[in-house]
């Protein structure tokens, strides 16, 4: 009694003398330093959800395993195999495929997974080599064999960018060469169109040197792909495009289609444009200023808002919708609605759909931003802020400075990652253990590339 | 009992899953008394979509409906036109994935124009439809044969059932 007095509430701990001395007595050399086992020596890692029927998300690795499944969707970000054995450095998302750009010491620079329907993903058969049977769907991610030409290294052809629409896949390479894949019905792959081409079964890789697209003294740096189009954005500024036009996607000043890659003009003419961004029929181009450009599909105001407004836009024009926002740093197009994100790290939406809002679907040719706290800020991380956005045609998501996603919009198939089917009509965070780095948002399922915490 | 004509648009006849799926909708709903992959010219989709001529989206409608090979089928059953449609849905898909999230077109529509299948409209325009996808379909024939309840089953283009088997 007298020691509880002594010691409060008596919670002492009192070693008899024989275990004192052992625990006195411990060798400290001898007690092993732990090190946690890594298992996974690459720096990025690969998360994936969505819609795995396609084989898009390229879990399956075995055609068996993979019919005795009994869901038609992931809704958690899950982990890539393939990422733990391939350095991944970018991933691109198409509908119903992915692609992986991957360094490897075996060359192989491209890999591929998911409906190859239109040859999306290069020619690729299984079985007798005498008799061979085609893969319409490929479930694990598969080496896409890029033709080179004499002298071309790996290093060469590891990808610079690359881009995806609905069955075709543009790549642009270090040394600047584009390959374009899949489906050419619109000239989506910047070829001339032939009448009742098959393209399942298609071995062919369509080759185009930079120069000519762009001459010899500018360099492509990004390729975009709208669902039946591609747009190639070079150093200075200046855009070229090929494929589908009728919607006035192609920004040619016509609704034609056309296989030849053409310099577009209008209001981007004398403008340095750094950033391009389409996932559908809309599309969006930001200048070196911060001020937004669009042309394509309007038919939500995404646009213009004007009493006699178009809703076919076949010329860049420069939009007045996004005056107020200040200086912009991203933007994003999706299917029926728009995306800017501005210096201040305010994220602004608006169009047709679920916009961030609240409970309801909207329709607003007004851009608003959305508060900064559904993005991470709080008393205890101030100064968390978006630092990039983007869209697939019916979902929304941004990342902030801590390397967290969020995500909203119409859940199509558990694309938003969220674990339930519901749609999200506000920000929520996907549960990804890593800093994500990179999203390529499909039209139902997501890609995000990331880095390890530590 | 009535007829229509459903045409599978070229994007969702290229996703096996996809197909898989409306392909088993329509053996629940419906007795097909014919089908058959067709390649929708630039002139056949004009005669198709005669009634949208100079509306905007025409020149859209019309170029899409020949990015690739269609499937066009025969169904019938009891007030087939509108059994269809409602599977379909609302034209435009990006309405239709919030108001009415589980039909066709808001699963495998991709845009307002790539929305999936098409339906005919009504009775007249299911005929006029019929009679230029299959000029050889005798619609007596057919009204005779289903008398019988001849069960039909649906057959996908080869190269896509063979991903199945």
């Amino acid at each position: 009694m007298l020691k509880a007095g002594k010691f409060g509430l008596g919670i002492s701990r009192s070693y008899t003398a024989k275990a004192k001395r052992v625990v006195l007595a411990q060798d400290k050399s001898k007690i092993k330093e732990y090190t946690p086992k890594t298992t996974d020596s690459h720096e990025n890692r690969v998360y994936v959800w969505g819609f795995q029927e396609t084989g898009a998300l390229g879990l399956q690795t075995n055609v068996k395993k993979a019919k005795e499944r009994y869901t038609e969707m992931v809704h958690h970000p899950t982990r890539l195999q393939f990422s733990n054995n391939n350095d991944i450095t970018d991933v691109a998302a198409g509908y119903g495929f992915t692609a992986y750009a991957v360094k490897r010491d075996d060359g192989e620079t491209l890999f591929g997974s998911g409906l190859n329907t239109d040859s999306q993903l290069g020619f690729q058969v299984k079985g007798n080599p005498k008799d061979p049977a085609n893969l319409d769907v490929i479930i694990y991610p598969t080496a896409i064999k890029l033709p080179r030409v004499q002298g071309e290294s790996d290093e060469d052809m590891q990808v610079k960018s690359m881009s995806a629409g609905r069955a075709h896949l543009v790549i642009l390479t270090k040394n600047g060469t584009i390959f374009t894949l899949g489906n050419n019905s619109y000239g989506q792959c910047g070829r001339s169109i032939i009448e009742e081409e098959r393209y399942s079964k298609s071995a062919l890789i369509h080759r185009i040197p930079q120069a000519d697209i762009c001459g010899k003294d500018d360099e492509i740096v990004q390729v975009e792909c709208g669902q039946d189009h591609s747009m190639f954005l070079t150093k200075t500024g200046r855009i070229h495009t090929c494929g589908w036009g009728a919607d006035g996607q192609t920004g040619q000043g016509n609704y034609h289609t056309a296989g030849q890659i053409t310099l577009i003009g209008g209001d981007i003419e004398k403008e340095k444009i750094v950033r391009l961004s389409c996932s559908s029929d809309c599309v969006l181009a930001l200048n070196e200023a911060g001020d937004a450009f669009g042309w394509g599909n309007s038919e939500y105001g995404q646009l213009d808002d004007s009493e006699h407004a178009q809703t076919q836009i076949n010329t860049p024009r420069a939009l007045k919708l996004t005056k107020s926002i200040g200086k912009i740093k991203d933007v994003a197009a999706g299917g029926s609605f728009c995306m800017a994100l501005n210096d201040q790290g305010l994220v602004y939406t608006w169009g047709f759909g679920i916009l961030g809002f609240g409970p309801f679907v909207e329709q607003t040719s007004k851009p608003q931003h959305l508060l900064p706290p559904l993005f991470g800020r709080n008393d205890f991380s101030n100064a968390t802020s978006v630092v990039s956005i983007g869209c697939g045609v019916f979902h929304m998501g941004a990342v902030n400075s801590d390397g967290d996603l969020f995500m909203w919009g119409k859940n199509r198939f558990g694309h938003l990652g969220l674990g339930h089917k519901k749609d999200q009509f506000f920000p929520f965070k996907a549960a990804i253990n890593g800093k994500v780095t990179k999203v390529a948002y499909g039209v139902d399922h997501t890609i995000a590339l990331c880095k390890a915490y530590f | 009992m009535e007829i229509t004509l459903a045409l599978i648009k070229p994007h969702v006849l290229r996703n096996t899953y996809a197909m898989q799926q409306i392909r088993a909708l329509i053996a629940q709903n419906f007795t097909v008394l014919d089908q058959k992959e067709v390649c929708i010219t630039k002139e056949l989709s004009e005669q198709f979509y005669a009634e949208h001529q100079g509306k905007f989206f025409y020149h859209r409608l019309t170029s899409f409906m020949n990015s690739g090979p269609c499937y066009a089928l025969i169904l019938q059953s009891e007030a087939c036109i509108q059994k269809w449609r409602g599977l379909l849905g609302p034209t435009k898909v990006f309405r239709a994935v919030y108001s009415d999230p589980n039909c066709i077109r808001a699963l495998y529509g991709l845009s307002d124009t790539r929305n999936a299948c098409h339906g005919s409209d009504s009775e007249a325009s299911a005929l006029r439809e019929i009679s230029i996808l299959f000029p050889e379909f005798n619609v007596a024939v057919a009204n005779r044969q289903a008398k019988k309840d001849t069960p039909f089953n649906v057959v996908l283009p080869a190269e896509i059932a063979a991903t199945y088997s």
